[in-house]
């Protein structure tokens, strides 16, 4: 009987951690990072108080498991990296120290603010390819839901949270809609979706400059001269310091949306009856249509939710950092978001660390280019490795072939030899 | 012509093979002999390591331990071009060959005449011509592969071992994709390679074929030999126990059982037309009552798929109907097929009947996600009820697994397809569509599965079963109806015809 009233107690309680150490450590509290391990501690008790201990040290098994190939891709991208410095010059653990203390600690803060809106475009991606689809074009559905939600933004005069949910809920909306005619291609004609969302992605992102200049401020008042009017503070996205004083003024809680949408992505994916037929669409669309389920649908809601994604990533820029719409058409959060995905093996909860991972990179990146004379391209090379690394997995099955068989062979020769 | 064998000359002798994978010992100590000039056969279940052994003796893979002897001197082959040199040649079951090329391109490709990097065509074709006559082999040297009949192809396989001087031809699985017309010819082939000297082995799991065509044959289950016969001196029942290790009945027995009189399942003059616009069913009817199995019999490709496909919803009927008891469901979804009792078991279960990567609970759910109790308030998966229901369904229809949480990729072809009929079979279907439902599987899997779609037609369950294998059609239908380009050419009660009959109406009437 205790069991039965500690079991819920405890998953209670390790949630609750969970939400306090999640909400401090983006708030760049650094004592939330403690919360989240004691979290992960009452969570594993919960398991081991649920299913034994058995299952226990299964479920941690499998954990380390799925954690060594990007460990180890890691380890290997910053060897190369240091590698790399030392043949061009740079002193590597000099410039490693100031990439990580920049990243992790000194600019943690920008760390987050870049890793928000790559959450939301890694999710779109992952998504997708759950449906087997390939939504290369996430990058214009964000400029979509960043358009959006600046006319949205300029516009609305409802009471603030009421108005801040239908800024995220329409302009989401609006960029799953430019996701239609690629879907319904693909559904009628078989049209590529690589091809058609691609092009889209164009389109929408050459659209900004002129939906700036429709929206837009006085030059003469502004250094910058292609960004559109600031959003009324009413529609703007809280910030952490509101509650939490020490956290830097910028940041902004876009953060916490984007892990709440990783895990209903999860909860879509692998608890409800339309991400059941997604992935079995994805997985084999022969099978899942002999067993009823329409093939057509599972795609089409697939690139529509993508598109909702993607476009999420434009609203939190516009609502959240900038109040503003730039024409900036250099970030790419929707081309890194599709490495974000790739990393993460297209698991909604793994977009929430390779999201942090590749945000805290490009910090760490600016802040060692800025502290010493290496070059933050560095960076880029790193990122490449580790997707590399991480991707092409079968590089770990061939090398474990080759040491099985130098291991046989040596046992074989002692064996001879005695 | 078996008494003297034992002093014919030894051409290839293994000793203590053993081969040891990863997680599994494939072969433990296997020790054959061949003669000069003889047939022998490899029989053994599904991973009884006849294919592992095979591909040690081709080069593919290096044993662990053990040695091969060639004419009494020890060979080591480091690839299959090693073993060609000496003399080895294979037929795999799936045929490597370039399919816009001709014939002669196909059999020198890789062993080309000609000097100075130039190739010699002429040449090659008179070579190629030559070798056909003389093991009559007739092929025409020009056509294209792919204009060539499978049967054909395996033609063009055999004739490129032989054109590189083999004289160990290893046929793997040679009958799988054969007419059983075909079956024949191949069979008068190989005794006519016998004869000139060509020693063969065949790799199988079909009794009929080491009973009909081979001098000797070894058993091998586990990876290892339990048994080495002179098919003289043996039976299909002696074959049968030694290969599974136990007692196995061949032909399940079957009870005479009076069909109900009301059709469940009526086929009105069907035509669906196939991928190019051509009618691959075309005027077809047929009634199938409660409690009776109608089994299609028919060589592959006289519309068998398109006719499972059209009666599923998978694909758009041209003209006629279907009627599922009493109303016209031609023009309704798969979904709602599934809806009102019709059941289907599709002939390649990795394609259309699993999605592998998922786990056998979510395998078994498929197609039922959409409903209570699988379902909770709409959109929410009850996994826990999934997979309780799918632990009671393994446990009934006999899955070997340790957990329905493994993903179907992960179990043997014969608990693949028990997944399979546990899904439909359970979903008490008014109407089963079988098709092709052993393919591939061993004896074992067989009998069971034979068994469970009998005791559907015991339950008053209407069945149409589409088979090439005539064993099948034989050992389970209560009527025949053979399918030849897209029609039913004839009808038979099986107690009143056989197989050579039944395979005269396949091939259209025409010798």
């Amino acid at each position: 009987m205790d069991k039965k009233m500690l079991k819920p107690v405890v998953f209670i309680l390790s949630i609750l951690l969970a939400v306090i150490g999640t909400t401090l450590y983006m708030g760049t509290y650094f004592s939330g990072l403690l919360f989240i391990l004691a979290a992960v501690a009452v969570f594993l008790v919960y398991r081991w108080l649920e299913s034994g201990k058995t299952a226990l040290i299964d479920l941690l098994k499998a954990g380390a498991r799925t954690l060594m190939v990007p460990f180890f891709g890691i380890i290997i991208a910053i060897v190369i990296g240091a590698i790399v410095m030392l043949a061009s010059n740079y002193d590597p653990i000099e410039s490693y120290r100031a990439l990580f203390y920049g990243a992790f600690v000194r600019n943690w803060y920008v760390s987050v603010l870049n890793a928000a809106p790559l959450m939301f475009t890694g999710l779109s991606v992952a998504l997708a390819f759950h449906a087997g689809l390939f939504n290369i074009g996430a990058e214009g559905q964000y400029y979509i839901g960043a358009m959006a939600a600046t006319f949205l933004g300029l516009n609305m005069n409802l009471p603030p949270v009421l108005s801040l949910v239908l800024i995220f809920i329409l302009s989401g909306m609006l960029a799953s809609a430019w996701n239609i005619v690629p879907a319904v291609l693909k559904v009628r004609t078989g049209a590529h979706e690589v091809i058609t969302t691609m092009m889209l992605a164009h389109t929408a992102r050459y659209l900004s400059p002129i939906f700036i200049r429709a929206h837009g401020g006085d030059p003469s008042t502004s250094d910058h001269a292609y960004v559109t009017d600031q959003l009324p503070e009413t529609n703007w996205l809280p910030r952490f310091n509101s509650f939490l004083p020490d956290a830097n003024y910028r940041l902004h809680v876009g953060i916490l949306v984007g892990i709440v949408m990783a895990l209903l992505v999860y909860y879509l994916l692998y608890h409800t009856r339309i991400g059941f037929e997604i992935r079995a669409v994805g997985e084999n669309k022969d099978a899942a249509r002999a067993q009823g389920i329409s093939v057509g649908k599972a795609i089409m809601m697939a690139l529509l939710f993508a598109g909702f994604l993607a476009g999420l990533a434009g609203v939190n820029q516009v609502v959240g950092l900038d109040h503003k719409l730039y024409e900036n058409l250099s970030a790419g959060y929707g081309w890194n978001g599709i490495s974000v995905a790739l990393l993460a093996g297209s698991h909604p909860i793994g977009v929430i660390f390779t999201a942090l991972l590749w945000g805290a990179l490009d910090a760490g990146g600016q802040y060692m280019a800025r502290v010493t004379d290496t070059s933050n391209s560095i960076v880029e090379i790193i990122k490449g490795i580790i997707l590399f690394l991480v991707v092409a997995k079968y590089i770990y099955a061939y090398l474990g072939n080759r040491i099985r068989r130098y291991r046989r062979r040596t046992q074989e020769a002692a064996k001879e030899a005695t | 012509m078996s008494a003297q064998q034992d002093t014919k000359q030894v051409i290839l002798e293994t000793k203590s093979i053993v081969k040891q994978f990863p997680r599994v010992l494939a072969n433990n100590d296997i020790s054959i002999k061949l003669h000069k000039g003889e047939i022998l056969s490899l029989l053994g279940e599904n991973g009884a390591g006849k294919s592992t052994l095979m591909n040690v003796l081709y080069g593919l893979y290096t044993q662990t331990s053990g040695k091969i002897l060639l004419n009494d001197q020890e060979v080591e082959f480091n690839s299959p071009k090693d073993a060609i040199d000496f003399g080895l040649g294979m037929v795999h079951q799936h045929f490597m060959l370039l399919d816009p090329f001709t014939v002669t391109e196909n059999i020198i490709l890789g062993a080309e005449p000609g000097k100075f990097g130039t190739i010699d065509y002429k040449q090659a074709r008179e070579e190629v011509k030559a070798i056909s006559e003389k093991h009559g082999l007739k092929v025409d040297p020009d056509a294209t592969v792919e204009s060539l009949s499978v049967g054909l192809q395996q033609r063009v396989e055999i004739l490129k071992a032989l054109y590189r001087k083999a004289n160990i031809l290893i046929l793997d699985e040679p009958t799988a994709v054969l007419t059983p017309q075909e079956v024949d010819e191949l069979f008068e082939v190989i005794k006519g390679l016998r004869d000139s000297g060509v020693s063969v082995i065949i790799i199988t799991h079909k009794l009929e074929e080491v009973m009909a065509i081979s001098d000797r044959v070894y058993i091998l289950r586990g990876g290892e030999v339990v048994g080495e016969r002179k098919t003289s001196e043996t039976s299909k029942t002696d074959l049968a126990n030694l290969m599974v290790g136990r007692e196995v009945v061949l032909t399940v027995e079957k009870e005479d059982k009076e069909a109900g009189d009301q059709p469940v399942f009526k086929i009105e003059d069907l035509r669906v037309l196939n991928q190019k616009n051509y009618p691959a069913i075309d005027g077809l009817s047929l009634d199938i009552k409660p409690g009776e199995i109608v089994g299609i019999a028919g060589v592959d490709g006289n519309g068998q798929s398109e006719l499972a496909e059209a009666l599923i919803g998978l694909l758009p009927v041209d003209s006629g109907k279907v009627i599922h008891l009493g109303d016209d469901i031609t023009d309704l979804s798969t979904k709602h097929r599934i809806k009102r009792s019709i059941s289907y078991v599709p002939s390649d279960r990795h394609r259309h009947g699993l999605v592998l990567p998922m786990t056998i609970g979510e395998n078994i759910m498929i197609g039922y996600h959409d409903r209570t109790p699988y379902v909770k308030s709409g959109f929410h998966l009850d996994y826990k009820y999934i997979n309780s229901h799918a632990a009671e369904l393994v446990e009934a229809y006999d899955i070997r697994t340790p957990d329905v949480q493994n993903p179907a990729e992960k179990l043997s072809g014969g608990n693949q397809q028990k997944v399979i009929l546990a899904r439909e079979f359970s979903r008490d279907p008014t109407f089963l569509l079988v098709s092709q439902p052993t393919r591939g599987l061993d004896v074992g899997a067989i009998e069971y599965i034979h068994r469970q779609i009998l005791a559907m037609r015991d339950h008053n369950v209407a069945i149409l079963l589409i088979s090439l294998e005539l064993e099948e059609i034989f050992a389970l239908s209560d009527r025949i109806e053979v399918l030849y380009e897209g029609r039913i050419v004839k009808e038979f009660d099986p107690k009143q015809t056989d197989h050579k009959e039944v395979g005269y109406y396949m091939t259209g009437g025409k010798e």
